[in-house]
This record gives structure tokens, C-alpha cells and sequence, in this order.
């Protein structure tokens, strides 16, 4: 068989497919507008409307002039003809905020818009995007941008060159530090495993001081620049967190993709540990298949947070509850000066002044210590690394002192381990009752471990009745049942044996 | 003892042997029905040079003329190039030269070269005489050899050879001159920003 039909076949592709459903080559025709120019590998079927979906988003929306070279990320629903992924062994160790979504793809987008005179539309512009499963969005942004160059340049074989480096790369297993060779260079990265320690365990870039050349190391598979991201409306950064963590419809607004897709990325990933379970688009164009549903003036807006930057969404989504304006993530950071919340009727078009347009009252009290901690370490330039670990770290406490009491609360629905006979049905876990639940907040609640003031039980309230409890609550439900249900098989067994021995016949 | 990571590249005409080259080196094994490599394809070895381990981290390129303008990924930031013809085809020695030739125009400075003669188990096929190829070595300082990943001959050899000649990071028993190298990474990084 010649090697080229070959390498068109699903079966190499498996270890590829672990990691990427495939890269796509986006262009602007001048008769069809944005095109699939080429699918890579070639075996791999997008239906009608993934394709659509995938041209659309592939570009940016208006033409705010992104020239040069515009990475960014995005997210959309998979065809409903499309059957759900099984599920992969691999990912059960994957914290649940990194397993792959079974619904939706993620496409990791490098954009270049340049002048070329030789064609005929005057400019080139052309996208690479990388589509996959996994939220692995700085691994892949930092793929995507040594492929997509070289690619421009050296087309096709570059393509099929980056594909089969993939296709040899080792499956992504939780908890493992990787190796990945692509393009002439090696990746480094370690996977996360539902077992790791909160403190987020890094790979230290010094190990490899001997190694020529350097490898190139990413601290993390999905985490992207937070601080950078949510610092246009860092005032209002607990105000952003407790309309994520209720499921508030949000609809964030820039004028570039990349902006949009950082922030609402940055806000998704907020209310870590907990899971985002509602639906998110980093960047949401007039075009999506389900614009209409998501945009629809008849009912109230659904569960979402969406990222746009065409200016009619100003006015079809005027009556959305809360809006975020950021700049140009790039810009200068006098944006963060902002400290009013405005109302939402103020924002009449997307020149509109960075800032939140709500008028959410926030159950907390405001922590001014660490705004100014981070505005200070903005100022004298403090690294990165160290804005993003204290942004991280302050929200993750936070959302741990929300959710510990819930846990708490729900490990006390669970029946005691005496009431489990072998001679009964396994028990069942207690009906979460929140007025009871408030009842245990006095003693063990979260003034426990957070310094934080305010209307706790107003917030818990409301976030009992919000998508995000839901996941969570079902989550833990079935975790117990499980659980219950192993201990009466075992009281079973230990019967069975018993018995057994009591009634062996004497020999 | 100090582990350091070395980029090496091989470079060469289509089928002259680069990946069976490797797969005896790494695997110590030989597959006459090879497939053509796509793209480049990687692995790893360690060896040990005196107080350090050399890691090789191999890059085996493509011979197919359609990858040809890939080549520069896989030689940027490399400490060595294995250029490989064979001894059996005549042309694919005078395609050596240009892979010298591109190497000296945009490789790495101080890239260690090596040349490998392959498939010299066929000695009755031979049309590269070893004589011309080692004074074309010589000629541009580089290491020449003759090998066979067939019959597994010079092949572990040739690498010990590359580890000799690439310099020591902190001065050592080296018999050329030891220099600090330049920090090849920020000349790879620097040509890959956008």
C-alpha cells in the first residue's frame, strides 16, 4: 500500500485522536466567505453545521482590525446527530474541570490577517484551528502557535508533519509529567489528576537548566494569565465571582476574540474547585446555531456566559442582567481605576468604558486588601506567575469557604453505618433540607474559615436554586449511593461467610 | 552525574537509511520494509561521556522532497546533524552537499557534523569511494563514517563520536578548546515569535 493511503486510514490516528479531533484550515473565499480550505486527517468527518460553526468562529467578527497574528479560543455545540464520546478510561482521574466535554468541542484558533498585495481580496487571511474535546486551552494555545506559522509558510507538509508528532505523543493519563515532540521542539507538562493537592503543583523551570535546547516547559495544561485577563475589572472581582458561581447570565464584551475568550475563560474557571456546570462561549458570533435561543427577547436569558464582540449583540442583548466590558486585554491597565458598577441601561454601545454593568447587590462584603495587593503588584511590575498564584489562591479559598459547609451539611445525610443490614435494602441518603441547612451554617459555617462579611445565607439561598448546586448536589448524591451500596454488599458478604461457617458441615 | 539534553538532527536523501540508522541506535533492531518517515520523527537515548549523560533527543527527519522546507525545525537548536548518504548511490552523496551547504548557511554556529556512509555491507554495489567521501569530510571538519544499521556496523560508534567533539558546558578533559555555548534557545524561540 502506498504510505499516503495509508496515512489517510482512522486506525493511525488513535493516539492522535486522544488528544485532538483534527485541525482545520480556514480561508476567505471571495465568492463563499470564510471556507474549510482542509480538514486534517483526512478521514475525519465534521457534519454540515460543525463546519459552518467552525468557519465562523474561526475569524474574528468585526473588522476591528486584528492584523497580524490573533490567537484565540472558543467553544461550540457538537452536532445533535453526533453520538456522545464513550467515555475514556484515562479520564475518571481527571479532575472533573479538565475531563472532556462528551457535547461540545473546543477549537483552539491562530488567526493571521496581513496585506498581500498579490491576492486578489488585498489581504491574506487565513486560520489554523486545532478542535478538540480537551479544555486544555494553554497546552494547545502554545501548539497552535508553533504550528500555525510555520504552517503559513510551508503549508500541507508542515500540517501533516505537526499531525503525525501528535499521533506518537503518549496518551494524556492524569498525574503524569509528559513529554510532547512537535515540530522539532519538546513540550513539557504535567497532566492533572483529581487526586492533586490544591496547591497547584507546578513544574520548576530550573530542572532543565542543562537541556539544549531548553524544552519548552508550560506550568499547566489549561491554566491561562487570570490576572491579565480580569484585570480590566478586577474592583469588581468578587461581585464577577458570585454571579459565576450563581449562574447569572453574563455576557462579556471586547472588541478583539482574544479578549473575550480570555475573561470569560478566566471567569469559568473562578469558582475552581467547583465545577462551571452551565453553558459557555469565549466567543459567540450572530451565526451560531443557536443564537436565536440564547438571544431570544421572549424568555429570560438562559444560564450562559458569553463572550462577543459584534456590536449588535449591544442591543440584542440589552436586556441581559449583567454585562462586562473589557478593552483591549492589551491595552494600558487604567481600565481597573473603574469602580462603580454601573447600571445596565448605561451601556448603549460597545465604545462603552470598560467596567460591570449590573445591578447585582453583592451579598459580601468587599475584600479591598486583595484588590490592592494585586493593583500594587501590577505597579511595580510583579511577575506574572506569582499576580496569577495570588489571584488563584484567594479565589479558591474563597470558594472552599463557600462550599465546605455544603459538604459538611451533605456528609450529614448520609445514614449511619448501623443502619446497614444484610438483611435489608441498603438505606438511603437524607433529602437536602435548606432551612435545616441554614441551621448548621450558625455553628459551621463559612465565618469559620473566611474573614468575610455579608449575607452568606442570602448567597447560599439563591445559589441552592442555581445550575451549579445541581451539578454539584447529584454529583455527591450518587457518590454516596454508590458508597452506600458497596457497604451493604460487603455487610452482605461478611453474612454469606458467617453463615457459611456456622453451618460447614462436620467432617 | 549531570544529565544534559542534546538536540541532534538527521538529515539526508530519501531511503538512504536515516531511520533504520536510529532504530539500531535506540532499539538496536532493523526492519528492511520500513515505512517512510513523515515529517520527522523522534526519540530518545542516553549516553554516558565521561562525568555527564548525554540525553539524545533525535530528530529523524523525512528524506521525501515535500517535507524539504521543514528541515530548519529540526536542525534550529540542534548540537548535532547526522547527514546521512549511501555508499551505494552516487546521487545521494551529491545531495550530502547541499544538506552541508544549507547547515552552513543557517544551522546553528559550532552544530557538530557528522557524515554517515550508510548501507556499507554492500560492499559489490558500492559507488561512493570512501576515500572522496572522507576528504569531503575533512574538508569541512566534520566526523565521517561508514556505517551499516543492517549489520549494525559504526552505528553506537558514531555517536560516541558526536558526544566526543560536542563541547563540555564547565571546562573537562575535552580535546578541543572548551567555549561556553551560546544559549541556543532564544535563538529558536526568537525566530518562532509571531
Amino acid at each position: 500500500m502506498e504510505p499516503d493511503a495509508k496515512a489517510g486510514m482512522a486506525a493511525d490516528w488513535e493516539r492522535f485522536s486522544h488528544w485532538l479531533h483534527c485541525v482545520c484550515i480556514v480561508t476567505f473565499d471571495l465568492e463563499l466567505g470564510q471556507a474549510i480550505e482542509a480538514i486534517y486527517p483526512p478521514h475525519v468527518k465534521l457534519t454540515e453545521k460543525e463546519k459552518t460553526s467552525t468557519c465562523y468562529l474561526a475569524f474574528p467578527d468585526s473588522n476591528s482590525g486584528c492584523h497580524g497574528d490573533t490567537q484565540f479560543t472558543f467553544r461550540f455545540r457538537q452536532s445533535p446527530s453526533r453520538r456522545a464520546i464513550a467515555d475514556v478510561i484515562h479520564d475518571v482521574d481527571m479532575p472533573v474541570l479538565l475531563q472532556r466535554d462528551p457535547h461540545y468541542f473546543y477549537g483552539y484558533v491562530y488567526f493571521r490577517q496581513v496585506k498581500d498585495n498579490s491576492l486578489k481580496r488585498g489581504y491574506f487571511q487565513k486560520s489554523l484551528v486545532l478542535l478538540s474535546r480537551l479544555p486544555f486551552v494553554n497546552l494547545f494555545s502554545s501548539v497552535a502557535k508553533l504550528v500555525a506559522p510555520e504552517y503559513f509558510e510551508k503549508l500541507e507538509p508542515c500540517l501533516e508533519a505537526a499531525c503525525k508528532d501528535i499521533d506518537r505523543w503518549p496518551n494524556p493519563i492524569p498525574g503524569k509529567t509528559l513529554n510532547l515532540p512537535i515540530m522539532g521542539l519538546v513540550i513539557q507538562v504535567r497532566i492533572p489528576s483529581r487526586s492533586d493537592k490544591f496547591s497547584a503543583c507546578t513544574l520548576k523551570q530550573d530542572i532543565c537548566e542543562n537541556m539544549l535546547p531548553a524544552p519548552l516547559v508550560l506550568s499547566s495544561v489549561h491554566e491561562g494569565d487570570m490576572f491579565r485577563a480580569l484585570q480590566p475589572v478586577l474592583p469588581h472581582l468578587q461581585l464577577l465571582w458570585e454571579l459565576v458561581l450563581l449562574g447569572e447570565p453574563l455576557v462579556v464584551m471586547a472588541t478583539s476574540p482574544a479578549a473575550t475568550a480570555d475573561t470569560v475563560l478566566a471567569l469559568v474557571s473562578s469558582i475552581f474547585p467547583l465545577r462551571y456546570s452551565s453553558d459557555f462561549r469565549p466567543y459567540f458570533t450572530i451565526h451560531d446555531s443557536e443564537f436565536r435561543e440564547i438571544t431570544s427577547q421572549k424568555q429570560a436569558p438562559p444560564s450562559v456566559i458569553l463572550g462577543v464582540t459584534n456590536p449588535f449583540f449591544v442591543k440584542t442583548l440589552q436586556q441581559w442582567p449583567h454585562i462586562v466590558r473589557v478593552g483591549d486585554l492589551r491595552g494600558p491597565a487604567d481600565a481597573s481605576k473603574q469602580t462603580k458598577i454601573k447600571k445596565v441601561n448605561k451601556l448603549r454601545s460597545l465604545d462603552a468604558k470598560p467596567g460591570v454593568y449590573t445591578s447585582h447587590k453583592t451579598y459580601l462584603t468587599k475584600d479591598r486588601a486583595i484588590i490592592k495587593r494585586l493593583q500594587k503588584g501590577a505597579q511595580r511590575k510583579r511577575p506574572s506567575e506569582v499576580q496569577n498564584a495570588i489571584l488563584r489562591r484567594y479565589l479558591m479559598e474563597l470558594t472552599h469557604s463557600f462550599i465546605i459547609p455544603l459538604e459538611r451539611y451533605v456528609a450529614s445525610l448520609m445514614p449511619l453505618q448501623k443502619s446497614i443490614t444484610p438483611w435489608k435494602s441498603p438505606p438511603q441518603v437524607g433529602p437536602f433540607v435548606p432551612e435545616e441547612f441554614f441551621k448548621s451554617l450558625e455553628h459551621a459555617g463559612p465565618q469559620l474559615t473566611s474573614v468575610l462579611k455579608g449575607d452568606w445565607v442570602g448567597l447560599y439561598r439563591q445559589f441552592l436554586r442555581s445550575p451549579n448546586f445541581d451539578t454539584w448536589f447529584r454529583a455527591r448524591h450518587s457518590e454516596m449511593t454508590q458508597k452506600l451500596e458497596l457497604l451493604q454488599l460487603e455487610a452482605l458478604l461478611r453474612a454469606a461467610s458467617l453463615w457459611s461457617c456456622l453451618y460447614r458441615p462436620a467432617v | 552525574m549531570a544529565l544534559r539534553e542534546l538536540k541532534v538532527c538527521l538529515l539526508g536523501d530519501t531511503g538512504v537509511g536515516k531511520s533504520s540508522i536510529v532504530c539500531r541506535f535506540v532499539q538496536d533492531s532493523f526492519d528492511p520494509d520500513i515505512n517512510p518517515t513523515i515529517g520527522a520523527s523522534f526519540m530518545t537515548k542516553m549516553v554516558p561521556r565521561n562525568n555527564e549523560i548525554h540525553k539524545y533527543l533525535i530528530w529523524d527527519t523525512a528524506g521525501q522532497e515535500r517535507f524539504r522546507s521543514l528541515a530548519p525545525m529540526y536542525y534550529r537548536g540542534s548540537a548535532a546533524a547526522v547527514i546521512v548518504y549511501d555508499i551505494t548511490k552516487e546521487e545521494t552523496f551529491h545531495m550530502l552537499k547541499t544538506w552541508v551547504k544549507e547547515l552552513q548557511h543557517h544551522g546553528p554556529q559550532n552544530i557538530v557534523v557528522a557524515i554517515a556512509g550508510n548501507k556499507c555491507d554492500l560492499v559489490d554495489m558500492r559507488e561512493v569511494q570512501t576515500e572522496l567521501a572522507k576528504n569531503y569530510a575533512e574538508s569541512i571538519d566534520a566526523i565521517f563514517i561508514e556505517t551499516s544499521a543492517k549489520t549494525s556496523i559504526n552505528i553506537s560508534e558514531m555517536f560516541e563520536e558526536i558526544s566526543k567533539k560536542i563541547p563540555c558546558v564547565e571546562p573537562c578533559t575535552n580535546d578541543r578548546p572548551s567555549f561556553k555555548l551560546r544559549p541556543l534557545q532564544l535563538e529558536s524561540s526568537s525566530s518562532r515569535c509571531c
